[in-house]
């Protein structure tokens, strides 16, 4: 993609630039949907089902409406749109006489206050016929297992498609298992000779629970109806057009009536991609005639979100003695919740394809449960499956007395490289991350480290490389010329981490300007030009590039201008401190701002400028990070310190160092959150037993070191200046650098998530009942 | 439920709000006074978003009954700073672009704010004790820890000049 040249320095494109509504964000004045108080505004609560698997008989709701300050009291048969054979969560607005998870809403009120709103769903009353629940994804795979869906309900696979972007051939044999709601399979030579000839075959089992993703913000919306007809929502979403989708899917309702306005998102990670609260909120608020807001709380979030799926991975794989990669065989269980739409794709083709193995049987399974139903959360499924690979190829290295990172790299793939699903790798820098983390002196000095170690602790240095494909999506941005010659962009681009900063600079680098004379604003579903999701670390790698021709446009526009005001040729023009002038005559030129109040002066025949550019992209920029842990373990206890965490991660192009620093760190901890003490734990039942943020274990300050950084550059061929997508990698290897580092300090190969006190004790006590 | 008054001191000026007896002090805070800044994470002290002061100590404001601060000095995020001049912890959180989706920051300010007034040179280790009360989930908190260390530094050179 072609850059425009400028005549000096701008301040763009890889500065280190603070995100300009910093003041806003650390004064508390920037407001999330919870912070929105329209006059009459109603209050809404769900009375939600305490069984994972029910038959409804009866709800009596009188008592409910009767109370004071009540609004509206809803159940199912209120909603006439809704549709019994609900194929996505969104639509299971209400439970039809059948409940499926624990958490799953059964009845909506709103009123005038929300205690108010509580004390009316204390006075429904519903009647349940308790059914068996399938709880546990193996058992649920398992015929004769108690049904999850409704007989008919077709899988969907709209997240999968959103956001991997990884092409996969269906299964062409269906199983019949009643849960099974998707499969894959991808094969490649003969596993079974492969096996036969292989000095070694090391078989696992990995385990991921269910983590939820842990924004601070729970779910939020605001929902109210014009008179016209017209809805309004202010959502914390990660997409608004998204949103706006598939609220008008789930109510019936056209697109051109319904504005979403994506509010402040406190916190995301793919959870607030898809529709959760918004069909029942905007019910309630047309059934009501007035505004209301529906907050959730954190227990509903922990009970009835929509999690990271748990995630089982048999893993077979053979080698030669002298390290050779012979044969891979695998089979990913995915535990969806109550609903279909988990990624399988992602599975086989970093089992089978970040390292070259010639034959493999890699087969993905998705299962339905009685359990909250499942969504992206940040590079899905990648962290489970790399904790797999790389926690395997770790201990073939150990078995076979290989160097792990000589090992790894003599079978990582690189560009050309065909994955699992034939597809060729994208040009990528797995190969210099993997590289760059061994020269780490952490790495070279990881003998002398451990040995260096007392106290009756033990000390353990581990690695792991992961990665993902990196997302893709259509997507658009305007950019307009001021006129005092700033700079006006526009997407639909909800920005959480800071990237609409990074945004501006591509603009002011691709234009001509800094990047303080560019404003950006996020648009909402009426204004902005269609946008995609903050997700699947694609915002760069797409809003960018439009954000990028979109300048380049306005910049041709401004030209055009210039070279009639000035009677020269475009080709003779450059643009110098805010003026447009003739190479080489510097007294010949036109400022900006003369430009920009020529488009806007009443009878001018001048045009305004207005860049813009619509996108649509195929090529994919895989980004690759290594992480380094040096940890000591009390063997008493099994509890971790993490002493030394480093991050090594190919960006592409770190348009902006602080975004891009940012990403990296709060993904590993993300990572690390996930390896060392996440899970939700569901009994017999399928009930939750840690609905709590107590109880829901996440890491705190005092938990971790000061993370190091280390930013490599492999430019991406496609992406805005060489960027790749920055957001996803860094969450995916930590799970299984820290199991790595374990088995360096104690010995023993831990392989269920999360990596925890308990776990690690019976680990270390098992291997010395064994020597 | 008859509402009751509350009369406290928030950021230094002087309120008196009719509250219900069973609202706490967070709500009383973001729904009667208007004060936002504070945010509900969890509701149940978990998660530290919603953290004020009350008297000078750190206070999970989800968890403490809007009657409880009565005759009591509270102060929120919106107090921290004075006028259009941020304190020198947001603006160090500013400079060193902490603030990513931002849900968290107002309580980790609280928290930090406290933490130097009575510690006001303190370790890493202590920073990170301080803020331990206080999820965040986009940061990793490490640039948090800088910034909350250079304020120190900031709010020490401040005091020797004065």
């Amino acid at each position: 993609m072609s850059t425009m040249k400028t005549t000096r320095d701008i301040k763009g494109v890889g500065v280190a630039i603070p995100r300009p509504d910093g003041p806003e964000k650390v004064t508390g004045r920037v407001q999330y949907v919870g912070d929105i108080k329209p006059k009459g505004l109603l209050h809404a609560k769900l009375l939600r089902s305490p069984h994972a698997h029910a038959k409804i008989v009866s709800i009596d709701t009188r008592a409910a409406r009767a109370l004071p300050g009540v609004r509206a009291v809803l159940t199912a048969a209120d909603i006439p749109e809704l549709k019994r054979k609900a194929p996505t969560r969104a639509h299971a607005v209400l439970a039809i006489d059948r409940v499926v998870f624990a958490g799953q809403p059964v009845a909506a009120v709103a009123a005038d206050e929300p205690a108010i709103a509580e004390e009316a769903l204390d006075l429904i009353e519903v009647e349940y016929q308790v059914l068996p629940a399938a709880v546990d994804p193996l058992e649920s795979m398992q015929p004769g297992a108690p049904p999850v869906a409704d007989a008919g309900t077709e899988a969907d696979t709209s997240e999968a498609l959103a956001h991997s972007a990884v092409a996969m051939a269906k299964s062409e044999t269906p199983t019949k298992a009643v849960n099974v709601s998707q499969t894959s399979r991808v094969t490649r030579g003969d596993v079974a000779k492969g096996f036969a000839e292989s000095d070694v075959v090391l078989e696992h089992t990995y385990r991921v629970p269910m983590v939820h993703q842990g924004y601070l913000e729970p779910h939020a919306v605001l929902a109210e109806w014009d008179s016209t007809g017209h809805l309004t929502l202010w959502a914390s979403t990660q997409g608004s057009f998204n949103t706006r989708s598939e609220v008008a899917d789930v109510l019936g309702i056209p697109e051109n009536r319904i504005r979403v306005i994506p509010v402040e998102c406190g916190g995301g990670f793919g959870g607030k991609i898809r529709a959760l609260c918004e069909p029942i909120t905007a019910v309630l608020a047309k059934v009501t005639g007035r505004p209301v807001r529906y907050v959730m709380t954190r227990r509903e979030e922990l009970e009835a979100g929509m999690p990271a799926p748990q995630v089982i991975i048999k893993l077979k794989t053979g080698v030669k003695r002298d390290g050779t990669l012979v044969a891979i065989d695998a089979e990913t269980v995915i535990d969806s919740g109550a609903f279909s739409g988990a990624v399988l794709a992602v599975s086989a083709v970093f089992l089978g394809s970040m390292y070259k193995w010639p034959a493999f049987d890699l087969r993905g399974f998705e299962v339905l449960t009685h359990k909250p139903s499942v969504a992206a959360y940040r590079a899905p499924v990648a962290p489970q499956t790399i904790f797999a690979i790389e926690s395997q190829m770790e201990q073939i290295a150990r078995d076979l007395d290989l160097d792990p990172v000589e090992f790894r790299m003599r079978h990582l793939i690189q560009e050309g490289d065909q994955m699992v699903n034939g597809q060729p790798w994208q040009s990528n820098g797995a190969k210099q991350v993997l590289a760059r983390i061994a020269e780490h002196p952490h790495w070279k000095s990881r003998k002398q480290w451990v040995a260096a170690g007392g106290n009756g602790k033990r000390r353990g240095v581990g690695l792991a490389l992961g990665g993902w494909l990196g997302g893709l999506q259509p997507t658009g941005a305007t950019v307009r010329l001021n006129p005092d010659g700033s700079l006006a962009v526009l997407t639909g681009q909800v920005d959480i981490a800071g990237t609409n900063i990074a945004l501006a600079q591509i603009a002011a680098s691709t234009y001509g300007v800094d990047t303080d004379l560019v404003r950006i604003t996020t648009g909402d579903t009426d204004t902005a030009p269609v946008t995609g999701l903050s997700a699947g670390s694609k915002t760069i790698y797409t809003v960018g590039a439009a954000v990028l021709q979109a300048a380049e446009d306005a910049r041709r526009q401004t030209f055009e201008i210039a070279a009639k005001e000035l009677e020269a040729s475009v080709h003779d023009l450059e643009l110098v401190d805010g003026k447009v002038v003739v190479r080489g005559m510097p007294d010949k030129g036109i400022t900006l701002a003369a430009i920009g109040k020529k488009g806007n002066l009443y009878m001018s025949k001048t045009p305004p400028v207005l860049g813009r550019a619509n996108p649509a992209f195929s090529q994919q920029a895989p980004g690759f990070a290594a992480q380094l842990a040096r940890l000591e373990v009390d063997p008493d206890t099994g509890e971790v310190t993490i002493h030394d965490f480093v991050v090594v991660q190919d960006v592409g192009k770190a348009i902006n160092p602080i975004g891009v620093e940012g990403q990296m760190q709060g993904g590993a901890v993300q990572s690390l959150g996930m390896a060392l003490t996440e899970g939700l734990q569901f009994d017999d039942t399928g009930r939750l037993t840690n609905p709590s943020l107590l109880d829901y274990r996440k890491l705190t300050a005092a938990d971790l070191p000061s993370l190091e950084t280390i930013i490599v550059e492999v430019p991406s061929p496609a992406g805005p200046f060489g960027a790749r997508g920055v957001g996803e990698p860094p969450i995916v290897p930590a799970p299984a650098a820290i199991a790595n580092a374990l088995q360096d300090a104690t010995g023993a190969r831990l392989t269920e998530l999360p990596l925890s006190p308990e776990r690690i004790a019976l680990a270390i006590a098992r291997g010395a009942a064994r020597t | 439920m008859a509402k009751q008054v509350l009369s406290c001191t928030v950021n230094g000026e002087p309120v008196e709000v009719l509250v219900q007896p069973y609202a706490t002090l967070l709500d009383a805070l973001r729904e009667d006074l208007g004060l936002t800044g504070p945010k509900e994470g969890c509701g149940t002290g978990d998660c530290g978003a919603c953290t004020v002061h009350v008297d000078g100590k750190v206070v999970a404001s989800c968890l403490m009954l809007a009657m409880q601060a009565r005759g009591r000095q509270v102060r929120t995020i919106e107090g921290l700073g004075t006028g259009d001049t941020l304190h020198p912890l947001q603006d160090a959180f500013v400079r060193h672009g902490v603030p990513q989706c931002g849900f968290c920051i107002p309580g980790v300010l609280m928290a930090a704010a406290a933490l130097l007034e009575e510690n006001p040179r303190p370790s890493e280790e202590e920073i990170r004790y301080g803020i331990a009360g206080n999820l965040c989930r986009c940061t990793g908190y490490t640039r948090m820890v800088t910034a909350i260390s250079e304020a120190a530094d900031t709010l020490a050179s401040q005091g020797s000049a004065r």
